[in-house]
């Protein structure tokens, strides 16, 4: 047992992967490492699948319009037409948070698991959210917004500011290193075929709708802040 | 001192008990809306997934508190 907790504690930190030789060595964490993996990986498929485009599509342009105009409809739902412009960036977070997930089944470490990622894209998201408010009220409306049910919560209000982001960071972080650390012990106690079965639900359903949950609160957040009275 | 780690530990994840009870709950309400009304299974689907995923999510901040616990106390 306490190789399996000086294990665990060591998979909680963010590992270097390698260090770029410039400017007297930057480290490069894991992390970043398979996010360059993804990235390179989504840009090809892209790339592959946007070439040819009909009028009228056929083949794999077929399931490509489905998936991207269904993605399209969710996001129209909650944040109305005022919202278009912040569709491409939270279908590139889903399909982001989508990968990053799935690839603990081929054997690398997810990029979620380090707080670090989880963190960043909190905070990507609580900017988001912030600046589409002030876009959409202008600054001032949005600061008198604050206080907007009844002025006493204001204090309530601006803590919201940091909490939101907070719980949108730890949701994440907790599912994928919950499932990771479910998974090491299923492995120690049955390592043939049962890990597959429970890899089922822990990696990809759990994956997809932490994926799904994230960008939803994102947008449900913003067309709060978005809300002209 | 490992023992008070251990109680410690399985304290925290008592946080499980209220996610448990609210996803039946919200599952019971899921249920019932569709038989009253089956053709809006679709956006009760859709809300049903959302709500199970946010009240797991206080379960799962137990659990992380728990393995911060057990990992980070000597």
């Amino acid at each position: 047992m306490e190789e399996l907790s000086t294990e665990l504690i060591s998979q909680l930190g963010s590992k270097i992967s390698f260090v770029i030789p410039i400017f007297g060595g930057i480290p490069v964490p894991t992390s970043v490492a398979i996010t360059w993996g993804i990235m390179a990986f989504v840009v090809l498929f892209s790339l592959i699948f946007v070439r040819n485009l009909k009028m009228v599509p056929t083949g794999p342009q077929l399931y490509i319009e489905a998936a991207v105009s269904g993605l399209n409809n969710f996001l129209k739902d909650i944040l109305g037409e005022e919202g278009k412009r912040y569709f491409p960036y939270l279908g590139t977070v889903t399909l982001y948070i989508g990968c990053s997930n799935l690839i603990g089944i081929f054997g690398f470490t997810p990029p979620t698991k380090d707080l670090n990622v989880t963190a960043g894209l909190a905070i990507m998201s609580i900017l988001l959210i912030e600046i589409s408010g002030i876009k959409a009220k202008g600054l001032k409306k949005w600061i008198i917004g604050f206080s907007h049910p009844m002025p006493l919560i204001t204090p309530i209000n601006i803590l919201e500011i940091f909490i939101r982001p907070l719980s949108l960071c730890m949701r994440l972080f907790g599912n994928v290193l919950g499932s990771f650390v479910v998974m090491e012990l299923i492995k120690i106690v049955a390592p043939a075929i049962i890990p597959v079965a429970f890899s089922l639900y822990f990696d990809i359903f759990d994956g997809l709708i932490q994926a799904y949950v994230f960008v939803f609160l994102t947008a449900l957040f913003m067309q709060e802040a978005m809300e002209t009275y | 001192m490992g023992t008070i780690i251990a109680i410690g530990a399985g304290i925290a994840v008592l946080t499980g008990i209220g996610a448990g009870i609210g996803i039946g709950l919200a599952t019971k309400g899921a249920v019932e809306a569709i038989a009253r009304q089956p053709e809006a299974k679709g956006d009760i689907n859709k809300a049903l997934l959302l709500g199970c995923a946010l009240a797991e999510a206080t379960a799962i901040y137990g659990f992380v508190i728990a393995v911060l616990i057990i990992l980070f106390l000597k």
